[in-house]
This record gives structure tokens, sequence and C-alpha cells, in this order.
């Protein structure tokens, strides 16, 4: 079965990295750079694709986070759930798919099947292909915002859906969910679509983090800084 | 009626959507269904029915552009018979609300004066934020007409979450005419989706299952394989090549100087709305091990048999057979019926040992127009066949 390295060195020494089918939720308080995690764990390595379904930043602005950290934009789509709203003449594009809304889920449903189906049809990279039958990883950012604006269970419902259909395909899903500004039910009913958590917590010193569910990881918090798209652990 | 601007569907529901019937688009998250719901709407509007649009989710432009891509330009958006509610409108409701229960009414007070103001015949709703909002039975009494007002058509696109046990509610609970849902299959599988004629409040007529691609913003009914058997010499690649407007044919020629198939003939046409892939299998008894392979994946079977040949009969027995096992619609075409000599349909239903349902139909393989109207014959069966 394929491994999605997580560029994170130590990790991928240990446990081979994330096993394909899994879903990873990172909780995380504001201003953690939990998104610069998540994209870091996103971004794809040669053969593989990367979609982020963005409902805080505009599609240029995911790409360009991509772009710094070295990928190839040919193998990064987004679905912008952002743009539409002000722009409602923006076009999509293979790579790049807008919904009027982030309550659109509807719209964000259909557009991810078609970039899965793009990736599988050899349409979405200008020809270039990656790997068969490709590894792709999926980036929600975040579920956080998703919440605000449908209810607890039809989000739960829809992401249900969602996670399904990336062990299907083998994808990787990452999942950015604010850790504050949600009560328990909410995190713990999120946390059971997911196999592995990744928890980030801020202490004076800076940021550390916590891996539970992947095989050969202890559970203990760890420092890291994330810079241009590289995660490393700090001693 | 009210064409549903979705080839088939019509045919399926008789002519199209009755007026004043409650119709709903029922979508799994992911299907690439949104187009059911703007090919009726496209429809009702070229028909100059006065219309009211209910779109929660997005603004009357990002909808009109959406739209307009999806269906090609092909809607006259500019009617002075359409209305919109959309997300601004509902952003003001929840504003001057305090509660769901003064939201609701506001919503039907503000539908029921569009609906009397601008002589509303057709409603089309996307229902997906009212019923998380309301709970979806309140979300479409929103919708339901005052004592005294007209019968209206309701036309719902819904975010299907909780799969078939919502159908029965649409059916049962909220007493819908016409229940379509929409699904699809997802990689690794090849994408495949179907829409599935559910429910109709006027035929017990179990429910069916047709494939479907989009095309030039169209929706195309798709029916992925027909198998053509029967004996050898029986006519099959002549039929295929006679039905499809494109095709091959994997040919051995013989030392009389006729061609055989050897492997299989492949033809594809695209025909009364509908697109159709044939697949013909050899006639000679050593490939029946492949035929069943054949079979996977099939939606009905063609046996041709020559209506000239009583002795060819007990092959073509042999080869339907093959098909026994399978619950699927099969059809008899009695090549060369246009002969002098051939056999009777009593003399070929007893020589296959056929049911009295499946159909015998005397055809020249040659002539076009006998192909086509088989098939018509055989595509209605396939539809309404409850797989």
């Amino acid at each position: 079965m394929y491994s999605y390295k997580t560029g994170i060195e130590q990790i991928d020494q240990l446990s081979g990295g994330f096993e394909a089918g899994t879903n990873i939720l990172i909780l995380a308080p504001p201003m953690s750079y939990a998104d610069q995690l998540a994209y870091a764990l996103t971004k794809p390595v040669t053969g593989e694709y990367a979609i982020t379904l963005s409902t805080n930043e505009r599609a240029a602005e995911v790409v360009d986070f991509f772009k710094v950290a070295g990928s190839d934009k040919r193998f990064i789509g987004v679905i912008d759930a952002i743009t539409k709203s002000s722009t409602p003449s923006i076009i999509d594009t293979p790579r790049l798919r807008f919904v009027s809304s982030p309550t659109d889920l509807t719209g964000i449903g259909i557009k991810f099947s078609n970039m899965i189906e793009a990736i599988f049809e050899g349409d979405f990279s200008d020809g270039e292909a990656g790997l068969f039958p490709p590894p792709i990883r999926f980036c929600v950012n975040s579920v956080s915002t998703l919440l605000m604006y449908r209810k607890l269970e039809v989000l739960y419902q829809f992401l249900h859906v969602l996670t399904a259909k990336l062990k299907k395909i083998e994808g990787v899903g990452i999942y950015i969910l604010n850790s504050e500004s949600f009560d328990d039910k909410t995190l713990s009913l999120i946390k059971q679509l997911m196999n592995c958590v990744i928890e980030i917590k801020i202490e004076q010193d800076g940021s550390y983090l916590r891996i539970m569910g992947i095989r050969g990881i202890n559970p203990v918090w760890q420092k890291f800084s994330v810079n241009k798209g590289q995660v490393t652990i700090l001693p | 009626m009210i064409p549903s601007g979705i080839s088939g569907i019509n045919d399926m529901l008789g002519e199209g959507i009755p007026k004043g019937s409650r119709v709903v688009y029922s979508m799994e998250p992911g299907v690439n269904g949104q187009l059911f719901m703007i090919s009726t709407l496209a429809s009702a509007i070229s028909k100059k029915l006065s219309c009211l649009v209910v779109l929660p989710f997005t603004t009357v432009d990002s909808f009109r552009r959406d739209a307009m891509t999806t269906r090609s330009g092909s809607i006259k958006f500019s009617s002075k018979k359409l209305t919109f509610i959309d997300a601004i409108d509902r952003e003001r409701i929840q504003k001057s609300t305090n509660s769901t229960d003064t939201a609701q009414k506001e919503w039907k007070a503000k539908i029921s004066k569009i609906c009397r103001d601008k002589k509303v015949e057709v409603i089309f709703v996307y229902l997906d934020l009212l019923s998380e909002e309301f709970g979806i039975e309140r979300a479409l009494k929103i919708f339901e007409p005052e004592k005294d007002d007209p019968q209206r058509t309701l036309i719902v696109e819904y975010l299907n979450l909780e799969g078939d046990a919502q159908l029965d509610r649409f059916i049962h609970d909220f007493s819908f005419d016409v229940v379509i849902s929409i699904k699809s299959s997802f990689p690794p599988l090849a994408p495949f989706d179907y829409f599935t004629l559910v429910h109709t409040s006027w035929s017990p007529k179990s429910a069916r299952s047709v494939p479907f691609i989009i095309k030039e913003g169209r929706i195309v009914p798709y029916i992925p394989r027909i198998v053509v058997t029967g004996p050898t010499k029986s006519g099959k690649s002549t039929f295929i090549t006679t039905a499809s407007d494109d095709g091959i044919s994997v040919d051995r020629f013989g030392l009389d100087q006729d061609s055989t198939t050897v492997a299989m003939d492949f033809g594809l046409l695209e025909w009364k709305g509908f697109y159709i892939t044939l697949y013909g299998t050899p006639g000679q008894p050593r490939f029946d091990l492949m035929i069943p392979g054949m079979f996977n994946h099939a939606m009905g079977v063609i046996l041709i048999v020559d209506a000239t040949k009583p002795d060819s009969l007990s092959r073509a027995k042999e080869m339907k057979s093959l098909v026994k096992e399978r619950n699927m619609p099969m059809i008899i075409a009695a090549n060369k019926g246009d002969l002098p000599d051939r056999m009777s349909e009593a003399e070929i239903r007893k020589g296959l040992g056929i049911r009295k349902d499946i159909p015998v139909v005397f055809i020249s393989a040659k002539q076009k127009a006998n192909v086509r109207h088989l098939l018509e014959s055989f595509v209605d069966s396939i539809t309404q066949f409850p797989f």
C-alpha cells in the first residue's frame, strides 16, 4: 500500500509516513500556524497530486504557498469558496474551481468529484502524468469555517461522505479544526471521522505538536517550526 | 405538462411533469447533477411559464453565470416571467427576525406575495439550506399554496446526505409526485453517473435507473452496453453496422470469402436522446467461453436468429442459455423477416423455448429503419426494467 511521506524526517523514518486512506485532523488554537502545518503535510511529492478546499484564503494565495514550498503548480488544485462571492464572473479552470460560498456543500462536493475525476483521467496536469493510480492529498482549510456556516449534524454527514471517498481512492485527508472555538461534542464527533489527530499547542518558547494514531509514533509533545513548507522537529 | 428538459425522463414520466405536481431531484454529495434542475428550469422558461427560483446558497449573478456555463448558454434569463430569491434575501430575513418561527413566517409571506403578484406557475427551490434552518417539513410548508391559490408546480433540488430513507420520506411523508435520485460511482471505478426514477404518484412501476453523461450542456442518457448475440451468420455484424454511427468489427475471411466475426463487433450510436453502445459476440461455439464475460455490466441482450434457417434455432437456444441466469431484458430479432420462406413467430418461440414476455421482432438487418425501430422498443424496455 502506498505511503504518503509527511516530510518530517523523524516521523517518516519511524513510521514510513501516512498510510493510504488516512484522514488526519489538525486540532489547533488560533494563530498557531495550523494552516502552515496542514499545507506542509498536503504538499505533494513527485508523482502525487494535492487538492485544497479553501474557505479562508483565495485560490491564488493557496497556490502561492505551494509554489514557495517548491511544488509544481501543475499538480496543485484548489476549490475556492471565497472568491466567487465578490467576483461572480470568475471562471473555473481544471485546477482552480470556485463555489459561491462555504455554505454550498452541493457545489463543494461536485467540484471535489470533478477534480478527482480529472486527475484519474489524466486531464489535470497539462498532460504531465503523475503516478497511477494517482496518490492524492486533500486539505480542508478549514472545518472551523464550514461549521460557522452549516450545522454540525449536516457537516458531519458531509464529511463522512468525503472521508469515505478519500479512503476509497487511497488518498490522504488533512482537516483543520480550531480547538478553542467548539464544544467537546463537536470535537468528538469530528474526531470520529478521523484515523489520526495532530494536536498543536503554543507555549512561551514556541509551538508544539503531538501526533496520535500513527503506528510507531509516541503521542508526546514535540517542539516544531514550519518554514517554506518544511516542518522541522526541534530538539 | 412541463417538459423536464432531459431526454429519457420525459418518456419515463409519460410526456413530462404534470402541472401542479411536486418533484424532487435528490442528489448524493459529489454527483454532477446540478444540470437536472437547471434543465427543467430552462425548459419551463422556454415554455414561457412564470417561474420563481429560490436559491438561498448563492446570489442571482453567480447562479446565472454558473447555469449559463453548465447549460452552454442556452437559458433565457432575460425572461420577465422569472423571479429570484437569493442569498441576500435570506440574509435580510435572518437579520430581521429573531426566531426560526418568525423567519419561517417571513419566508412564507414573501413567497406567497411573489406568487400572487407574479402569478407564479412553477417554483424551483434549492432546499438544502432551508431544510437545515427549519427542518425539511417546515421548509416545504413555506412553498405550499394558500387555500384559494391556484395549483403550482414545485421542483426541488435536495442534497441528500441521509440516503434512501430520505427518498421514502419524500414519497410517504411529503407526498411528492415524482422522486428522481441522482447518484454516481466514484474512482477508482470508472466515473459513472446515473439517475433513478424512484417514484411517480400516478404509476406503480418499479424504480428504473439510467446512466447518463453530460455532453454540451445536456444530460444524455447512456446505455453502456447492449450485447448482440446469435448463431454464426445470423446477421449480428450487419445489424450492428446498420444500427451504428460508428463502430468496428474484428472479422476473418474464410475460403469462401465470407467474413465471420472472430472477436467482437462494437458499435456506437446517438439516437432519440440516448447514447448506446452495442457489443456483438462471435457466433461460433468455440468462443462461448468468452461470451458470459461480455454480459457483465450489460443492460440488455438482443438475440439475433436467421428466420429462414430453422436448423439454426438449436444453436440460438444454446446461446440464449448463456444469458438465462442473468436478470436483464432480452429481445429476439428475427433477421431476414422480409423473405417469404421465413418461420412464423410461433415456430421461433417454440424453437427457442422463450417466455411470452420476450418480444420477437421481424427485421431485415440491412434496413436501418427496421433496426432502429427494434432498438427504440428495446431501449424502452431497458428503461422500464427493474434492474
